[in-house]
């Protein structure tokens, strides 16, 4: 369905960022929507539980932050469309979106990309199996949805949301077999000071840690999971210590791994916006200027979209991005513009320091890609292999588009969001050279699988207009 | 063990869903993926090549690996919100 609304601004993502740059801009007397495939505010950070969830007595936190700015979005009676899916975004601009029912499409003068980030994971032997999910999943079943992942469970990868989520998992009741970390203790010691500079966030650190100190959960250092298998009792973990070479087998239910996180990228590939590889900001990243404008007129990035800085930080780089956008539009003066960004500038560069630090920690070991053996499969959607891979660059494919070509992979429903930054570590690693010069994979729609029946809507065959066939 | 956690929220109506004709309890506008992992029924659908099993993964509409069927129509189950009744169907579905 052509639905053809006009917008000043069509926020996409309403996490964090999303809000505080959709609540300037509509502030400022502009037309704003707001689009979220969930089925309310908050993002990942703050993800909303269910609405049939009733809240009692107890709050936490992250349920409340959100429920904050669900009333901001009410109070500055900003448009919403809750549980709609983007698909395909164009130039000009237009944004198609579907949802449980049917298809719709918006045209806005500017865009504001708030789609914040997802999972980045180094792939192992059996990472496939039903049972290993991600970290991140776990802090969205925690704080979300308010379950346990499982009775039992390994916590694998790097960086504080392996903290956070056995924090979580703790405290609530649930067992943790095995906390297995790339990082070492020095690792984290190192980064203390530059965690430090963002107080709130050290402190909850600091909670995480004594939390898994007091419980005695064993934690493996500067080791990986190298392969995994389905036992009778569960998965079979194969642990190895990547500095000595030790290996060990534990048997847990589920498997949690993540290794930091990736910027969401689809939206600005798509309309074709430059991009750049920054390892400390998460990988490719959209190119963007001091105030978050893209390389494309019209177009802002907010949030962890534009690089990682962290949720804190998220809500001012919404509002960067907004204020950046109302001057261009000449909404408000250069003065206002100087005034209001100054602050924020300076507030920014401070998380700097603390981003720059968690990504040291999520910091991706050369011994953990040459670990991946040759039968793993690394994109997920299309069934393909490291050796593949490998194949088609022993070939002479020399560009990430090239072998997508060659093998299928990133070709499948996730258009290679859970791929692309392991296929381009792998690659890189291969051939001794920079993931810059492997280019990344060319924005195709639909971004995500839209079903045929949405796109087609009901009609009756009979009110077709038929065209008359060519003359042979 | 019950995985619920309830010391924030009260859950909604119990509802009955029905996956592979086997009745499963839930709360009605739960996360579908998630009730069908914490159920034990991980294998969702099979991988297009090698046949794999694959289940839930990264639960937040990104991975697309938690599809399943309802009513014969392929979702993505980590984006559903349960209801009474739902019929669905796991594991080898793509024949």
């Amino acid at each position: 369905m052509i639905n053809n609304k006009k917008y000043d601004v069509i926020v996409i993502g309403a996490g964090p960022s999303g809000v505080s740059s959709a609540v300037n801009c509509a502030k400022k007397g502009l037309k704003v929507l707001i689009v979220d495939l969930n089925s309310n505010s908050g993002g990942q950070i703050y993800r909303a539980p269910p609405k049939t969830y009733k809240s009692i007595s107890k709050k936490l936190e992250e349920n409340e932050i959100q429920k904050k700015l669900s009333e901001e979005i009410k109070k500055f009676k900003i448009e919403t469309a809750y549980n709609h899916t983007v698909w395909q975004v164009s130039p000009g601009f237009k944004v198609n979106a579907f949802n449980e029912t049917s298809t719709i499409q918006w045209q806005s003068k500017s865009l504001i990309i708030a789609t914040g980030t997802y999972e980045k994971i180094i792939p192992f032997e059996g990472w496939t199996i039903p049972g290993v999910i991600g970290l991140a999943a776990c802090t969205v079943i925690l704080k979300a949805h308010h379950f346990i992942p499982s009775k039992k469970i390994i916590l694998a990868g790097n960086g504080p949301l392996l903290m956070l989520v056995a924090y979580y998992v703790i405290k609530f009741g649930g067992k943790i077999d095995a906390i297995i970390d790339t990082s070492s203790k020095k690792d984290w010691i190192k980064s203390t000071f530059s965690l430090m500079t963002n107080p709130k966030n050290f402190r909850d650190g600091i909670k995480w840690v004594f939390k898994i100190f007091l419980n005695r959960i064993p934690v493996y250092s500067n080791s990986t999971i190298e392969k995994a298998f389905e036992v009778d009792e569960g998965i079979n973990v194969k642990i190895r210590n990547l500095k000595t070479g030790k290996a060990k087998n534990i048997i847990s239910e589920t498997i949690a791994i993540g290794h930091g996180l990736i910027p969401s990228t689809d939206i600005t590939r798509l309309l074709r916006a430059e991009h750049i590889y920054d390892e400390q900001k998460g990988g490719w990243i959209a190119k963007v200027d001091r105030f978050l404008r893209s390389s494309v007129n019209g177009v802002y990035l907010a949030g962890d979209g534009a690089g990682i800085s962290g949720a804190l930080a998220a809500s001012d780089k919404g509002l960067l991005a907004s204020w950046a956008l109302l001057y261009d539009e000449k909404i408000i003066s250069q003065k206002d513009f100087n005034q209001n960004t100054y602050k924020i500038l300076k507030k920014l560069d401070k998380y700097e320091v603390f981003a720059k630090a968690i990504s040291q920690l999520n910091f991706t070991p050369k011994k953990l890609i040459e670990n991946i053996d040759n039968n793993t499969v690394i994109c997920r959607c299309e069934d393909v292999t490291k050796s593949e891979i490998l194949t088609a660059v022993d070939r002479g494919a020399r560009d990430i588009n090239q072998i997508k070509s060659w093998t299928r992979l990133g070709m499948g429903p996730c258009q290679g969001r859970t791929c692309q930054y392991a296929v381009s570590k792998i690659v890189a690693e291969y051939l001794n050279c920079e993931i810059d010069n492997l280019g990344y994979l060319t924005g195709r729609s639909p971004i995500r699988p839209v079903p045929l029946d949405k796109v087609l809507g009901d009609f009756d065959y009979e009110k077709i207009t038929k065209v008359e066939a060519a003359p042979l | 063990m019950d995985l619920r956690i309830s010391n924030y929220f009260d859950r909604s109506n119990k509802v009955y869903i029905n996956v592979n004709n086997k009745k499963i309890e839930a709360y009605e506008g739960e996360c579908l993926a998630l009730v069908l992992f914490v159920n034990n029924i991980k294998k969702l659908r099979l991988s297009p090549k090698k046949k794999q099993n694959r289940g839930m993964f990264c639960l937040m509409g990104s991975c697309q690996e938690c599809v399943v069927l309802i009513d014969d129509k392929k979702v993505i189950s980590c984006n559903i919100f349960i209801k009474d009744g739902m019929k669905i169907k796991v594991g080898d579905f793509d024949k």
